[in-house]
């Protein structure tokens, strides 16, 4: 047997899969090494100026090295051929090198494979709803390279309807579109885990988001990010913007310079008495590779039971937050305690940890000493901060170990973590409890959709004091130094705050009104679909009917959608396909028939033309001449020789004679046998 | 990438994983449709000599309004020679198939496979078409034509007699000598041509199986065809003595055609014959 040859790829099959591999490559641009890309480019030119005769392509030995040398790049700047990024970038660089020896249409089809493969490695990085008709739009360039490359090998020339690339286009863009009702059952009903079967920690990303200490003194500018820390859609009337406090996590810990969140749950949740309106709200909330998960000031409870809800109101994930996630939760903001505060609880909260920050406390003690009581001395306190000349910055001057002291006595400028920080410090030495809880404040309101976004920039600190007879009560202490802070963002009191291109948004009225509009929709597509999980699937079957679905009834349902589907997608294609329709003379033909069928004269179907012929001229002598004379013209037009042009045109002529024919109708009577 | 979908939670990622599967089962059908319908319309092989590769021409037809693309043929093996059929149209492949002795080649059937459109799925199909190709006795043996009618002597073999009327250049056959092509012509990039010679008066040849007595049978047959096309090339009349049968002096296309039969189907009688090769 004679050795099977690959079969060529075609010069068009080439240049389709380069170029969908070359858009593959712009999708990830900005995820991989500079250098990744230019390598790329450079061999997507390379390739192409072979394909003209330009360039030779590299040897064996060239690709080799070259294959090499990029593993040993990636591996030098990620330490790791896992991951994403790192992934991406070897298999960018990979498909480039494949590239250079692609000859064979297998080669092609290779690289068309990689191509796929560097658009779901988009998708699993970036999902929004800019990217989706990019990710379309390019998964259909890879099916028309599919297609051109399927089509490639040639051996005999000139067909007549070629199929070029406008049929490749259009075949791909209608499988695709044929693919699609699928596509949804699929994504809607197809099980989805509700958790992960292993997670690859993305060590690339930076950690946005609150940390779980604060050292105000160390930080000497705050760098604020606009980045969206989560959305918040009430069900009912928002809260009020002075109630508008975001938790995040308790600190408890201080030693004189960094506040800390404790390691320690020695107490269970405190019964507590609400009090005020109750807010229904869901919030959606942002990856941050962080646990923390933000209610409005105290939550009633844990909204899964994989997220902790601690004795001091805070809700902490077992997870990290990876992915988009969103829960519902119900809050007060405000509360009274039913009991007493534990003494252990009490102990550790006016714990001052050592003996820094003497001044502080000489002052707290002294402050104490001159009202009668705790609620007074909050107030003493917080005149303080309102009268001493304390001024509300986001670039504080550093200060040292006794960061409290300095800043009380000598700086006097700072954010909110010094504030928050010194009222606390100021409490617990004077035997008042009190810690320090971070989180956000306010939040933009997107009247659209109905929402607050809370944002980085909006992050805050405050302060939370135990007042006998009312339990933990807020305590803002930076609202008294900067009040206007309560009711309008960072941006307002502090435009520098933030980056040039915030700023330009915010001083823009309509930009700001479009870029609203554009977050609702973005949100809106974040909740419906990129965030579908394993709950909404199971609340939308619930809504379905199906209170509680079971394996077997979502397989049957599932198999006759396929079905379905199958039937449907074999309908549409077979569409095209041959079906006995009779050609132009032959409908002609039965057009005749059927006019003489009114007129009175059924063709038997066992007779042929001539044979109907005879009978008309025998039995109806009545009809006009014409009607013989056609009957006749279709047996020759049929079966006679013609040539082919006079063919077509005697075809129309008698088409248009059986058109014209006039017959009157004389239903009642049958052909004479 | 359905297990990094899942495994991630990442919606986009699902849904390119579902779209193209239902990508893929589309084109499943779409393939199946390519081939579904196409008709083979004729199936020709021309007659060829032994040790040579046959061609077997498909004619296929589409009677749909819908175009199809890449469809290709194979005697058993791998397929070659995709051809392309266009609306209520047609297409023809043409096969090589080997030719390794004199006689009858069957071909019981035909396999039809298309990947098209994408390459992603292939469709294919048996046909069950009793074909029939003739092969000529291989023309080959060095002793010289019979120059008269009966006369098995006198030697004198075309090419080298000088008598010869030179009558003109004619397309190459299958089974010319090489020595008559124009091989100067050749290289003036012009067609394979042949030189024709008319035997100088008309000679009658009459080859007879009985005279090559000390060869074995098909050295016989094969030195018979030799005759034959020479003589065929030459322009010159002539005959066939078989034992089984006689065929009387004549030339033409279709003269020589039934004498080479004649020969191809001599002892393979009970073999079913096939009067015309073409179905």
């Amino acid at each position: 047997m004679a050795k099977i040859q690959r079969p060529e790829g075609s010069r068009r099959g080439l240049i389709w899969a380069t170029g969908a591999f070359g858009a593959g490559v712009l999708l990830n641009v900005d995820r991989v090494p500079y250098w990744v890309p230019i390598a790329a480019l450079v061999f997507v030119v390379w390739r192409l100026m072979a394909a003209s005769q330009l360039r030779r392509l590299p040897g064996v030995i060239i690709r080799s090295v070259l294959a090499l040398l990029l593993v040993a790049g990636v591996l030098v700047r990620f330490h790791t051929l896992n991951g994403l990024s790192a992934g991406t970038a070897l298999l960018i660089l990979m498909g480039a090198v494949k590239l250079l020896e692609t000859r064979a249409q297998r080669d092609q089809f290779i690289v068309v494979a990689v191509t796929v493969f560097l658009l779901l490695a988009a998708c699993l990085d970036r999902q929004g709803l800019v990217h989706a008709p990019l990710y379309l739009l390019h998964a259909w360039l890879c099916c028309v390279a599919l297609a051109v490359v399927a089509y490639a090998p040639t051996a005999v020339s000139a067909p007549i309807p070629a199929f070029d690339d406008r049929a490749a286009m259009l075949l791909a863009g209608r499988s695709l579109l044929f693919a699609l009702p699928l596509a949804v059952m699929l994504f809607v009903f197809f099980p989805r885990l509700p958790g992960a079967f292993w997670a690859i920690p993305r060590s690339d990303e930076a950690l946005t988001g609150l940390g779980d200490s604060m050292s105000p003194g160390s930080i000497s500018e705050l760098t604020t990010s606009y980045d969206v820390a989560f959305r918040a859609h009430f069900e009912g009337p928002p809260p009020p913007p002075q109630e508008r406090y975001w938790r995040g996590p308790v600190l408890h810990e201080f030693d004189g310079y960094t506040w800390k969140r404790t390691a320690r749950s020695f107490a269970s949740v405190e019964p507590l008495k609400y009090l005020g309106p109750e807010y229904r709200y869901r919030i959606s909330l942002e990856p941050s590779a962080r646990h923390w998960w933000f209610s409005l000031d105290t939550a009633t409870g844990s909204p899964e039971p994989k997220v902790y809800f601690t004795y001091d109101y805070q809700l902490i994930s077992k997870e990290p937050v990876k992915e988009g996630t969103h829960y519902s939760l119900v809050s007060y903001t405000s509360t009274r305690a039913m009991q007493p505060l534990a003494p252990l609880a009490r102990r550790y909260d006016t714990d001052l940890y050592g003996n820094r920050n003497p001044k502080s406390r000489a002052l707290a003690v002294k402050l104490r000493s001159g009202v009668t009581s705790d609620s007074a001395y909050v107030r003493t306190v917080l005149e303080l901060f309102r009268t001493g000349g304390f001024q509300y910055t986001l670039t504080p001057p550093r200060l040292g170990f006794d960061s409290v002291d300095d800043f009380l006595f000598d700086t006097r400028l700072g954010f909110c973590g010094h504030y928050a920080s010194a009222f606390v410090l100021m409490m617990r030495a004077a035997g008042v409890p009190a810690r320090v809880v971070t989180g956000y404040l306010g939040g933009e309101w997107n009247s659209i959709g109905s929402y607050f976004i809370v944002r980085q920039s909006d992050a805050h600190s405050w302060a939370e004091v135990w007042l006998d007879g009312r339990g933990w009560t807020r305590v803002d202490p930076t609202a008294v130094v900067a009040p206007e802070r309560l009711r309008r963002g960072i941006l307002d009191i502090l435009p520098n705050a933030v980056s040039a291109r915030a700023r330009f948004v915010w001083s823009q009225p309509w930009l700001g009104a479009l870029l609203q509009r554009w977050d609702a929709l973005n949100t809106a597509w974040n909740d419906r679909v990129i965030k579908f999980n394993f709950a909404d699937q199971l609340h939308l079957l619930q809504q379905l009917g199906i209170k509680s679905p079971r394996a077997e009834q979502l397989g049957w349902a599932f198999g006759a959608g396929l079905v379905g589907w199958m039937l449907w997608i074999a309908w549409q294609v077979g569409r095209g396909a041959p079906r006995s329709r009779p050609d132009k003379l032959a409908r002609a033909y039965i057009a005749l028939c059927k006019k003489l069928g009114r007129a009175g004269v059924t063709r038997e179907s066992h007779q042929g033309p001539l044979a109907f012929a005879g009978e008309l001229s025998k039995y109806r002598p009545d009809l006009p001449d014409d009607v013989h004379s056609l009957v006749l013209r279709y047996a020759r037009l049929r079966y006679g020789r013609t040539e082919r042009e006079s063919y077509l045109a005697e075809v129309r002529q008698f088409e248009q004679e059986v058109s014209r024919l006039a017959l009157r109708a004389r239903a009642s009577e049958t052909p004479h046998r | 990438m359905l297990v990094a979908g899942l495994n991630y939670a990442n919606s986009t990622a699902l849904f390119l994983t579902f779209l193209l599967t239902g990508f893929t089962l589309v084109s499943m059908h779409q393939c199946h449709r390519n081939l579904l319908g196409a008709q083979l319309v004729a199936a020709t092989a021309q007659p060829t000599f032994a040790h040579r590769s046959g061609t077997l021409s498909l004619t296929f037809g589409n009677p749909a309004a819908a175009a199809r693309f890449r469809i290709a043929a194979a005697v058993g093996d791998e397929p070659v020679a995709p051809t392309d059929l266009p609306p209520h149209g047609r297409g023809r492949i043409d096969l090589p198939v080997g030719a390794p002795r004199r006689g009858v080649v069957q071909i019981d059937r035909l396999h039809l496979v298309t990947t098209h459109p994408f390459g992603l799925f292939r469709t294919w199909t048996w046909v069950h078409a009793p074909i029939e190709m003739l092969v000529y006795p291989h023309p080959n043996g060095s002793l010289p034509m019979p120059t008269h009618y009966g006369n098995t002597a006198g030697a004198r073999s075309l090419t080298n007699t000088g008598a010869d009327e030179w009558l003109g250049l004619r397309p190459f056959r299958d089974g010319d000598s090489p020595r008559q092509v124009d091989w100067k012509a050749y290289a003036r990039e012009a067609p394979l041509l042949v030189k024709e010679y008319s035997a100088a008066g008309a000679e009658l040849r009459m080859f007879d199986f009985g005279a090559l007595a000390n060869l074995p049978l098909e050295a016989k047959l094969e030195q018979l065809a030799r005759w034959v096309v020479d003589a065929e090339g030459g322009g010159e009349r002539y005959g066939l003595k078989l034992p089984n049968g006689y065929i009387k002096p004549d030339r033409g296309p279709e003269h020589r055609h039934r004498c080479l039969a004649a020969l191809a189907m001599f002892g393979l009688e009970d073999v079913q014959r096939g009067e015309n090769p073409a179905t």
